[in-house]
């Protein structure tokens, strides 16, 4: 019973053991919006290929952390990020690195599908033609073709490409969110809840895809689902009152999580 | 460390974590109650009793599957997680070895009805009741530790397994002696051998139990963490 | 006096019959009003409807047809000798009557006009009593079967909600009787006008000046007049200071929108957004002695300076004070609507490595096209009708060019111009104002229809 015990444990680690390179990292991250301090002194790596989850109860700082790895809270005028974070050994917040290019590594799909009001052709496109991605109409045909592909997308708007995003349903609303996202070619994919608005179904086909994108991309994802986090994710971060309280794998955040907070959390106990 | 003394804010899933615990408590009283029974229809060669102990384990099985039902029914519905998770997971387990000791209760009178009454001489039993009040101690302090979450019993419960084993290494022995003085006790020596072997399988049940017990506080396998010197037995 | 005392009585009475219905509900049920259908306040409005409405609604039926009544009956009072009076002295008699109505002396009238008047009074005098009498019967039969109807079981909530209904449907109706009496109004004043100059040759012709029309009828007026009544001109006017206009207020007021909406502070938005409106509230005489004291002149001196003839009333200087004018209109507006663009959309396209300007070349105006179209359009009605600042800057003489520096004029103006003094009402001159107003309204028109199509077309709807 105890050697089996043994390799249930080694199977659960492998993937996080094999795909050990980091990717990217928080250390000390302080996040004040004006004087209110919402996230203290977070220190977390994210490796190569895998999926972390971040869950926490709303208003934890779940989503500040995310927008700080593609520092999408520049765009907030009074929130201020203190602390390092390094992607591929490159400090993002030095002073020379350039944000659009940033944000074309480091990718984001947003928690309501947000298409833009645009044809599906020209919602993926929206990316390569800002940073002058391709040479030609067939390159970013080809590239527009492909991450509809990736995205699971293609085979059932592959008739309607000129016709506007918005007319989708909520599901393939966010897989085409999803292809804009990763027809930039981002190496990071930061997704804020990205199934809250979607029904189980749609949920278990991003779901899959995400499974998918892991071979590719390295995915950090905000969910409120306990079981989409255990389900999609191979590393777990627990936040609470902008603190990160715990992170581990998934097998063992879910099962035998060490903190109290941790495990009042996810058993739905009032912490 | 990670008990989980808060209350959940679904109050029905509570209820029904506190109505599970409850049935592992109760399966564990009838079953306590079915060894002691089977072993004094042995020691006194009650045939009634054992008829009634041998009929009662159809109540046991009956409240295995219910507890199984249930169990079930809350992974299904709930989704539970750490703790609640590994409360359930274990309460299958442990009315798993709880209806295995009750098998074993049945058993026990089973025999009772093949042994003659005249013949046996008394002396002979004193291992055997020694052996059931060892086994039936074990699986007492397991359901105790499983209903309190309390991982030092259960290591101890562990550590006195062995005291069981030794324990019917030598009523093993004794029984052989017997056997060689006079061989017209081989019948009723060897029915005896079995009613202690059973009683040392209840006991590793109980240890079973305890291991129950042990992941369900801990989370971690007791046997595991012995070997990778977390816990000594010593 | 009378009036007000009328209205207080009104209002009292519709309190006390709304107590009474509320106060019956509650009894009718032992005073456990949870009992009821309806709540007590709408049995209270039920009794209080059914008392007031009917017996207003005659009240205002006799206001509407007393005069008629009244001229009737001091006719028939009159006989033979009203009925010999020529139409006209029949309305002076009338006039006469009412106004003497109030004065003891009447010594200055002829016999007739004593006549008139007393039967005037004495109608007056029994008719206002018979109203009364009607009005209160009505109340109190009203309200009498309505306090009667009272029970447990009265819907009166339903009834009360379609009696709303019914105020509310009949308040749109006088707005949208009102357009259509405007433009059937317009409509019949132009066919007077298109019988005496061809509908065709007021469309296209070239030549404007009404002055010289040819009053009369016959060959020769028909002939002389539709060379006068030219419309071009005029509208090339007003197409030429309306397009100076839009091309000074769109892009300051877009640009404005933007900065205001998308750059700059909450704080500076708060102040600089209403500061931005005080330009839609100086009163357009402003404009236009702006217009034609500083911004016309100034025009003249540079264009003298290099060397161009700038005339000292320009389309150019109206329509640049114009513009000025109407960009709080594009900006306010466009403003508002960039706005309501979603924040997700706009984090959509700085999530992928957009700046903000390309987000807001290429996602949000693209998306508040619709709103930012119909800003405009509201600008463009401004400008088209906008009248004083052209009458002092741009001058009266019906140009037709497309040379911003010259003096040219609108539509407005000339309607402005024709109207006034002492033309007869039916002469060709005055009716001509009809016609070019009605032009107007359906150039205006057709500019609402195609913007409409051009928003459902290139509309990127965003929800
Ligand atoms: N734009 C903002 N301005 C001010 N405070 C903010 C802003 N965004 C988030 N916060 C605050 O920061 C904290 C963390 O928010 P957030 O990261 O959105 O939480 P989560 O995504 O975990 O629900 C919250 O207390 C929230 O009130
Ligand atoms: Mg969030």
């Amino acid at each position: 019973m105890s050697v089996d015990a043994n390799l249930a444990a080694t199977a659960a680690q492998a993937p996080a053991d094999k795909a050990g390179k980091l990717k990217m990292s928080g250390n000390g991250v302080n996040v004040f919006y004006g004087d209110k301090q919402a996230l203290f002194d977070v220190d977390l790596n994210i490796y190569k290929n895998q999926v972390i989850s971040l869950i926490g109860p709303s208003g934890c700082g779940k989503s500040t952390f995310l927008r700080c790895l593609n520092r999408m809270n520049d765009t907030i005028d009074v929130c201020k990020v203190t602390g390092k974070i390094v992607l591929d050994e490159q400090d993002i917040y030095d002073k020379n690195i350039d944000v659009v290019e940033l944000r074309a590594r480091v990718g984001m799909v947003f928690q309501k599908p947000n298409p833009f009001p645009k044809s599906i052709y020209e919602n993926v496109a929206y990316g390569p033609r800002i940073h002058g991605m391709t040479r030609s109409k067939d390159e970013l045909d080809d590239l527009v073709t492909s991450s509809l592909r990736r995205a699971g997308l293609w085979e059932e708007v592959k008739d309607r490409l000129d016709q506007p995003g918005t007319g989708l349903s909520g599901g393939q609303q966010q897989r085409l969110c999803i292809a804009r996202a990763i027809a930039t070619q981002p190496e990071v994919l930061l997704m804020d809840e990205p199934c809250s608005a979607l029904d189980p179904i749609a949920t278990a086909i991003i779901e899959e895809l995400i499974d998918e994108l892991r071979a590719n991309f390295t995915i950090v994802i905000v969910t409120h689902s306990m079981q989409q986090a255990a389900r999609v994710s191979q590393k777990t971060a627990f936040f609470h009152l902008g603190k990160l309280i715990e992170e581990g794998p998934t097998d063992q955040i879910f099962t035998n999580p060490i903190n109290k907070k941790t495990q009042d959390y996810i058993t739905g106990r009032i912490g | 460390m990670a008990t989980p003394d808060n209350e959940h804010i679904v109050t029905s899933y509570e209820d029904e974590l506190t109505s599970l615990t409850r049935a592992i408590s109760e399966m564990g009283g009838m079953v306590e109650v079915a060894i002691t029974n089977a072993t004094q229809a042995l020691i006194r060669v009650d045939h009634e009793l054992a008829k009634q102990t041998a009929n009662g384990d159809k109540r046991v099985d009956d409240m295995q599957r219910l507890i199984d039902e249930q169990a079930v029914s809350m992974i299904a519905r709930r989704q539970p997680m750490a703790g609640d998770l590994r409360h359930i997971v274990s309460a299958i387990h442990v009315a798993n070895d709880l209806e295995r000791i009750g098998d074993i209760a049945k058993n026990l009178s089973r025999r009772t009805l093949h042994i003659d009454s005249q013949r046996v001489s008394k002396q002979l039993y004193n291992g055997v009741r020694h052996m059931s009040d060892l086994s039936l101690q074990q699986v007492k302090r397991a359901l105790d530790a499983f209903t309190a979450r309390d991982s030092k019993i259960a290591i101890d419960v562990c550590r006195r397994d062995d005291e069981v084993d030794s324990l019917y290494i030598s009523l093993f022995r004794e029984f052989l002696t017997y056997m060689m003085e006079d061989p017209r006790n081989i019948t009723d020596c060897t029915h005896l051998l079995f009613c202690a072997k059973n009683l040392e399988r209840a006991g590793d049940h109980a240890t079973n139990i305890a291991e129950a017990a042990y992941y369900l506080e801990t989370g971690g396998n007791l046997y595991n963490d012995i070997e990778s010197g977390k816990v000594s037995l010593g | 006096m009378q009036g007000w005392f009328f209205v207080l009585i009104l209002v009292l009475t519709a309190g006390a019959l709304f107590y009474v219905g509320r106060s019956r509900a509650v009894s009718a049920v032992g005073g456990d009003s949870t009992l009821l259908h309806s709540k007590p306040g709408f049995h209270g409005a039920f009794v209080m409807i059914c008392g007031i409405v009917p017996a207003v609604l005659v009240f205002f039926t006799w206001l509407l047809f007393s005069r008629y009544l009244t001229n009737a009956f001091v006719a028939s009072q009159l006989g033979a000798d009203f009925a010999n009076l020529a139409t006209i002295e029949q309305q002076a008699l009338m006039r006469n009557m009412r106004s003497f109505a109030n004065r003891t002396d009447l010594s200055a009238l002829g016999a007739i006009e004593v006549n008139a008047v007393e039967a005037y009074r004495s109608f007056v005098a029994n008719t206002a009593l018979a109203l009364q009498a009607v009005v209160a019967v009505l109340v109190i039969v009203g309200s009498w079967f309505a306090v009667r109807a009272i029970s447990k079981d009265l819907r009166a909530r339903q009834i009360v909600e379609k009696t709303v209904m019914v105020v509310l449907i009949a308040a749109s109706g006088v707005a949208i009787l009102t357009t259509l009496g405007i433009v059937l109004s317009l409509i019949f004043e132009s066919i007077h006008f298109f019988q005496k100059v061809n509908f065709l040759d007021f469309l296209f012709g070239t030549h404007w000046s009404p002055q010289s029309a040819f009053e009369g009828v016959g060959e020769e007026a028909t002939g002389r007049n539709s060379e006068v009544f030219g419309a071009i001109p005029v509208f090339a006017g007003t197409l030429l200071i309306t397009a100076i206009a839009i091309l000074v207020a769109a892009p300051i007021g877009l640009m404005s929108a933007i900065y205001l909406s998308d750059y700059a502070s909450p704080k500076l938005r708060a102040t600089a957004k209403p500061i931005l409106e005080v330009l839609a509230g100086i009163p357009t005489v402003v404009y236009g002695f702006f217009a034609a004291l500083t911004v016309a002149p100034f025009f003249r001196n540079t264009g003298e300076a290099v060397g161009i003839s700038v005339s000292s009333e320009s389309a150019l200087a109206a329509g640049l004070v114009m513009g000025i004018m109407i960009i709080p209109f594009v900006s306010s507006l466009s403003d508002d609507v960039i706005n309501a663009v979603p924040q997700s959309l706009r984090d959509g396209s700085a999530g992928l490595g957009a700046t903000k300007s390309e987000t807001i070349r290429r996602v949000i105006l693209p998306a508040a096209l619709p709103g930012i179209v119909s800003a405009l359009m509201l600008a463009i009605s401004r400008a088209i009708g906008e009248t004083m600042i052209v009458v002092m800057a741009a001058g009266l003489s019906a140009n037709m060019t497309v040379n911003p520096l010259e003096a040219v004029t609108t539509v407005t103006v000339q309607i402005v111009t024709l109207l006034v003094g002492d033309q007869e009402f039916d002469s060709a001159k005055t009716l001509a104002a009809f016609a070019l107003g009605l032009v107007l309204f359906c150039v205006t028109l057709l500019l609402n229809v195609i913007a409409l199509r051009v928003i459902q077309k290139y509309r990127e709807q965003y929800d």
